[in-house]
């Protein structure tokens, strides 16, 4: 713990800057806008500009129109057209009418955020992906009940009942409203059997895609020639069911990653979207972050986040690298540190000297990271996967080996009895099992707060025995709080804590902040003050007297060590004239909670901190915690986690540091805080949206609940296939009971699994 | 039962354009903010602002 | 896009059309439902035919379900049709002079049946009796009307299409396909005609239109009306606008194939009439689905059907379509139907979903459209209207009470069997039995008329009150 000299608001060396050239966008900076504006000529010539913004702060779908109205009354806004779901505002504009500026400021009148969007690419993509897969769904389900309704009269009526050609009309109809079933929703499945089969590995797909073909032929071959070998059964209604069934389930998937996705969109939309750019001559000039280069100084205003990595050049100040550590605290930087894009600048203006822009910089490389996460599909099934292969062999054996007996004893009814077995074990209620259990989960989880990243973790997080936890930002809230004041019996304790207080408020030092949000009215009048670097504050009272702040060695005073301690005394001054402030963290306010509940649930605690083994131990002591480790490195934090792992241990790790990021993604199950560096949250498993610590013990509960579940519906699934698939090869089984079994079982599965989601 | 020779392609052919036309709704975004619509038909009443209105909004509700 | 009048007023919404349509619906209810009361009368008092052929039950009849339905329901419904869509489009109408076109037109339509029918020119369909050149006319109009409102979606400034709009869509587009295929004739005169289709092939037919009619025009096109004004008299949106889209597109793949159920033990093929049976029972859902989309739209605002007595309409509206969508396809069980059928259980079913859906949705909407037709928020009378609910309700109640009695009874006489085999009852005993219930009907009857003709007053003492004013398209953005 060490103060630091805090600079008088710096001066550039030219004059005052002349005012910004011009607030808003230049006319030829067009392709600074990126992809999220398309410019075109419409039919008069004159040139538009399309752009999607995205929205911050919204929280209700009603407050559309407020945004559109507010866009809408600006001269030159043609068309607004604002969307809830996805928080994005499209805008039609005339760019000789109305500046970018101008529009940002608009929607900030009406209380919202707007900025360009980035990564719209990516997101209109995925948008892409969502719509074909409804539409494939829907084409299934309504001709599902079309062809349902053309094979019913087969079903109620009497043999003979119907005439001839008007069967084979319902027959033909059926055949002709499966077809869109067939080649346009049941693609993915031939596409991914296809995959698979290219890399010679039994997916899910496989099975099933072999099933629908083979249900679409034998009622291919149905229609055209009913008195041949497949007998007079109907497979299309079967066909057109189990399709549907399979895609619902598989549409209720993709809207639930779809959702965890949105919910990070706020962090890939955090650049600046202007920034003054300083010329040789010291005057400044706004332009869109895009459009800087290496070299380009900037002045960063306070508040403002850095546009890229770079260099002080001028100005000493303080900086929020919390994206990058998670610590709010902010950190010094002077004159030739280097500070690093995205991170804000909380001190005073300073003038950078950019090094590194848009795809170097170390923001960029964050947010390519998390980007991949989201388009990466999480591996499902890893157990009904490894099933699947020889399930399926056995499947076609027996299908084979009852058309090959049948066909000796009656062989009428060979083909359909093969069928048969093919349809009643069609795999949707196994490959249904565990994604029903993990999406409901995944839904109940997101509704808590707590974003799944990764769903097959689930199944790891039941099984976990260790927990190892961070201290900083994890266990404790990052922010101190003074837990024991030391005066001498022989001084006014009002004066001396007023009189720390207001020396206290002229330094702008963490320690100095959290004392005079701590000790009550501060009263004194000081002169002479100066900060020094490392050690404290010292200034003269209206008695000329001076007094020290800072550091107990400093100070001159004696204190233990172990946690931070202020000092305050009069230099040369009496004993008494001596105060002690002692500082605690703050813990968060459910850790211990949360630490008893995975107490109760078997599961061991430990503490992995970088922090001091001092600190550590107060903070283990005050949580029960018996294994506490300290003054970890990256390395030491990832060699404990190995030595836990190598005895057998499955470890999850709770934390929300950039430091924690290799240790995240090495451990068995991972959680991040939500407050956390972006790189902590790309590599774990959960995300926790509160911070709330008792999500942690909750998440495992409801894991294990999780894998019951999953248990059950292949428990289930297997002994559905156990007693059908007797009675398919006797025979007792036509197509339409199978199929009806199959609609049946798949049923059983996911109520079951939405048991999860209360 | 000759009429269903007529009713019968009739209906198929419905079916088919009623795919097509649910595929145009669906590509041309017509599914895509389906609450926001909901409200959109008293945004002219409130005079497009929220006020006290402003319900918390989810999402996924349905 | 420029105009060479340098000043333009703000562009306006076509509503003179909506206005026209809005006085005719409350016209034709009131001689439609007149002609329901004669008729009822005449059942109860068969001498009040008096012996005039253009005064008798069987012409007036069909007089009577063509004017409510297409008369006092089809302006209704095309008034309602060309207010919400240019309000959910933001967009004046697409060739207003067509639109206008479409209310000439369909009055000629309607004072062509209303001489034609009763002078026994008929094709002898249900709710397709008008002979050829009227259904000539019928499609000509239809067609325009399509234009209309498909023009006018197309050149919509907002990209989404309201869900009201999807149900009349699909109204207009079905009614077209219905009224085509089953009024195929082959004229023989020039108000005579022979059906395309003959015998049970024209049941068949037929009964796949008149199903079809009740569920596109009836059931749709009335769907359309509540979807758009029940959310703007709570001043709430639809508790559910995805399960609205979900409720239009179940409700449009399970109609089809309904329409046999009206055919129960007739010459119509047994795998047929099960078919029907089924997918009607299946109809129950989707339709339910909607009802309670509707109902629970006032969820957190009860309080205002207290004191809104158009609110009121809307709802108790929605309660008649749940009841009706449930003893259909409880009809349809061709167990209840072996009872059911030819008795007046079925007008009882009618009734309750015309006098209770149809009619009262229709008049909460009209009370909604009529006052803004004029340059006002209310009705000259709120109480009148409140009045008029009260009353109608009380009629609808005697009118389906009495039907169910007499038709069960109908039912259950027709079938008893003496040891011997024969009948117990003979038919005119049934008829005399009947004929307390056609009483306490015609008084039931009667209420639903006396409501109608107290909106009547109230309809043109708006009128008088008020004066027709143009609505400005907000946010209209001069391109």
């Amino acid at each position: 713990m060490s103060f630091q000299r805090i600079n008088p608001p710096m001066q550039f060396a030219a004059a005052a800057p002349a005012p910004a050239r011009n607030a808003g966008l230049p006319e030829d900076d067009e392709a600074a806008l990126g992809d999220s504006t398309r410019w075109f000529i419409d039919d008069a010539g004159v040139r538009l500009a399309e752009s999607v913004f995205a929205l911050q702060g919204m929280y209700c779908a009603a407050c559309s129109g407020v945004i559109e109205a507010a866009l809408q009354a600006l001269p030159g806004v043609m068309r607004v057209e604002v969307n809830a779901a996805s928080r994005r505002a499209q805008v039609r504009w005339n760019p000789s009418q109305v500046r970018l500026s101008q529009m940002i400021a608009a929607v900030e009148a009406a209380g919202y955020r707007a900025l360009p969007a980035q990564h719209e690419a990516l997101r209109v993509a995925l948008q892409r992906e969502a719509r074909q897969a409804l539409w494939r769904l829907f084409v299934a389900g309504f001709c599902m009940m079309q062809v349902m309704m053309l094979v019913t009269p087969a079903y109620v009526a009497a043999p003979g009942e119907i005439a001839p050609d008007l069967e084979a009309l319902l027959r033909w109809a059926a055949w002709v409203l499966s077809l869109p079933v067939l080649l346009f929703s049941a693609g993915p499945f031939f596409t991914g059997a296809w995959h698979a089969l290219r890399r010679r590995r039994m997916g899910m797909d496989v099975p099933v895609a072999l099933g629908i073909a083979i249900t679409f032929i034998a009622g291919t071959a149905v229609t055209f020639d009913p008195s041949g070998p497949f007998g007079r059964e109907v497979y299309l209604d079967s066909m057109t069911m189990f399709i549907t069934f399979l895609l619902a389930g598989r549409w209720l998937e993709s809207r639930a990653r779809a959702r965890s996705t949105e919910a990070l969109d706020e962090l890939l939309q955090r650049m600046p979207d202007s920034v003054e750019r300083i010329d040789d001559d010291g005057r400044g000039e706004t332009v869109l972050a895009s459009r800087l280069r290496v070299g380009d100084r900037v002045r960063v205003a306070l508040g403002q986040a850095f546009p890229g990595d770079g260099e002080l050049v001028a100005g000493n100040t303080q900086v929020d690298e919390a994206m990058l550590s998670g610590e709010s605290r902010p950190v010094e930087r002077g004159v030739g540190e280097a500070v690093v894009g995205g991170t804000v600048n909380v001190g005073m203006p300073v003038l950078v000297r950019l090094s590194c822009v848009g795809e170097g910089t170390r923001y960029r490389q964050i947010v390519d990271l998390v980007q991949r996460a989201l388009a990466e599909r999480p591996q499902m099934l890893r157990t009904a996967d490894r099933l699947a292969g020889p399930f399926l062999w056995g499947v076609l054996v027996m299908a084979a080996l009852a058309a090959a007996v049948w066909s000796v004893i009656d062989p009428s009814r060979a083909l359909w009895v093969a069928v048969s077995v093919l349809i009643v074990t069609c795999p949707c209620a196994l490959s249904l099992a565990a994604p029903a259990a993990l999406l409901s989960a995944a839904g109940a989880l997101a509704r808590r707060g707590v974003l799944v990243q990764r769903l097959d973790a689930l199944e790891t997080l039941a099984r976990t025995d260790t927990a190892c936890l961070d201290k900083t930002g994890t266990l404790t809230q990052d922010r101190l709080v003074l837990a024991h004041i030391g005066i001498h019996e022989g001084a006014s304790r009002g004066v001396m804590l007023s009189r720390a207080a207001s020396l206290a408020a002229l330094s702008r030092h963490p320690l100095s902040r959290a004392l005079t949000q701590a000790l009550p009215a501060p009263q004194g009048v000081w002169c002479a003050v100066r900060e020094v670097a490392g050690q404290g504050i010292q200034a003269r009272d209206t008695q000329g007297r001076l007094w020290q702040l800072g550091s107990p060695a400093w100070v001159g005073v004696q204190a233990s060590a172990g946690r931070p301690i202020v000092a305050f005394a009069q230099v040369a001054g009496r004993p008494e004239d001596v105060a002690i402030f002692e500082f605690d963290e703050a813990l968060r306010a459910d850790a211990g909670q949360a630490l008893q509940q995975l107490h109760a649930q078997g599961v061991e605690v430990r503490l992995l901190s970088g922090d001091s083994q001092a600190s550590v131990d107060v903070v283990a002591r005050r949580l029960n915690i018996s294994q506490a480790q300290g003054a970890a490195t990256p390395e030491g934090k990832l060699a404990a986690l190995g030595a836990l792992q190598a005895e057998g241990h499955c470890v999850l790790m709770v934390g929300d540091g950039v430091n924690d990021g290799p240790v995240l993604a090495r451990a068995d199950v991972s959680f991040a805080l939500a407050h956390g560096s972006a790189l902590a949250q790309q590599r774990s498993d959960f995300i926790v949206l509160g911070s709330r610590l008792a999500e942690v013990p909750a998440t495992r509960a409801l894991a294990q609940r999780t894998v019951s579940v999953m248990r059950q519906n292949l428990l289930w699934a297997l002994l559905y296939n156990a007693a059908c698939v007797p009675l398919a090869l006797a025979g007792l089984l036509p197509p339409w009971a199978a199929g009806a079994g199959m609609a049946v079982s798949s049923l059983v599965v996911v109520l079951n699994a939405l048991r999860l989601s209360r | 039962m000759e009429s269903l020779y007529l009713l019968l392609p009739l209906s198929v052919l419905l079916v088919l354009a009623l795919i097509g036309v649910f595929g145009w709704a669906v590509n041309a975004g017509q599914f895509d903010d389906l609450e926001r619509e909901g409200w959109r038909v008293l945004e002219e009443d409130r005079g497009n602002t929220a006020g006290a209105a402003c319900a918390p909004f989810d999402p996924d509700q349905a | 896009m420029t105009q060479s009048i340098p000043a333009l007023a703000a562009p306006v919404y076509s509503d003179r059309v909506v206005r026209n349509f809005a006085l005719a619906s409350v016209l034709w209810g009131v001689v439609g439902m007149l002609v329901g009361v004669v008729i009822a009368a005449q059942l109860t008092w068969p001498e009040l035919n008096f012996g005039i052929s253009w005064f008798s039950y069987g012409r007036l009849r069909p007089l009577h379900t063509n004017a409510v339905i297409f008369a006092f329901g089809g302006c209704a419904l095309f008034a309602s049709s060309y207010y919400v869509v240019q309000r959910t489009c933001q967009v004046s109408l697409f060739a207003e002079k067509l639109a206008m076109f479409t209310f000439w037109g369909w009055q000629a339509v309607i004072v062509a049946a209303a001489i034609s029918l009763p002078m026994g020119y008929t094709q002898g369909k249900e709710y397709a009796e008008l002979e050829w050149p009227i259904d000539i006319l019928i499609t000509i109009v239809w067609v325009a009307y399509a234009v209309v409102f498909f023009g006018t979606i197309g050149i919509r400034k907002v990209r989404h299409i309201y869900v009201a709009n999807w149900f009349f869509g699909a109204y207009i587009l079905a009614i077209a396909l219905l009224h085509i295929v089953n009024s195929a004739a082959i004229p023989a005169g020039f108000m005579k005609s022979y059906s395309a289709y003959a015998g049970v092939q024209d049941a068949m037919v037929q009964w796949w239109y008149g199903h079809n009619a009740v569920g596109f025009l009836l059931t749709a096109g009335f769907l359309g009306m509540m979807y758009y004004f029940i959310p703007k008299q709570a001043e709430r949106p639809v508790y559910s606008y995805r399960l609205s889209i979900v409720h239009f597109w179940a409700l449009i793949f399970t109609y089809m194939w309904a329409g046999p159920h009206h055919l129960h033990y007739t010459a119509l093929p047994d795998w047929a009439q099960s078919v029907g049976m089924v997918f009607s029972l299946v109809l129950l859902a989707p339709s339910w689905g909607g009802m309670i989309n509707g109902v629970m739209t006032l969820s957190g605002a009860w309080h205002k059907l207290r004191d809104d007595p158009i609110l009121k309409f809307l709802i108790v509206a929605l309660s008649f379509y749940g009841m009706a969508t449930f003893e259909g396809p409880m009809m349809s069980v061709k167990t209840v139907n072996a009872l059911s059928h030819y008795t007046d259980w079925t007008i009882g079913h009618v009734h309750a979903g015309a006098l209770g859906w149809v009619g009262l949705i229709s008049m909460g909407t009209l009370y909604y459209l009529v006052p803004r037709m004029f340059g006002q928020t209310r009705m000259y009378s709120v109480r009148a209207i409140e009045l008029h609910f009260w009353i109608a309700t009380v009629g609808i109640v005697l009118y389906i009470a009495a039907m169910w009695i007499a038709g069960v009874m109908q039912g259950l006489m027709w079938r008893a069997v003496n040891p011997d085999g024969t009948l117990v009852y003979s038919f005119v005993e049934s008829v005399k039995a009947t004929f307390p219930f056609y009483v306490v009907r015609l008084v039931g009857g009667l209420l639903y008329l006396s409501g109608m003709l107290i909106m009547s007053w109230n309809v043109v003492k708006t009128a008088l009150n008020g004066r027709m004013v143009s609505a400005p398209i907000p946010s209209a953005v001069m391109a």
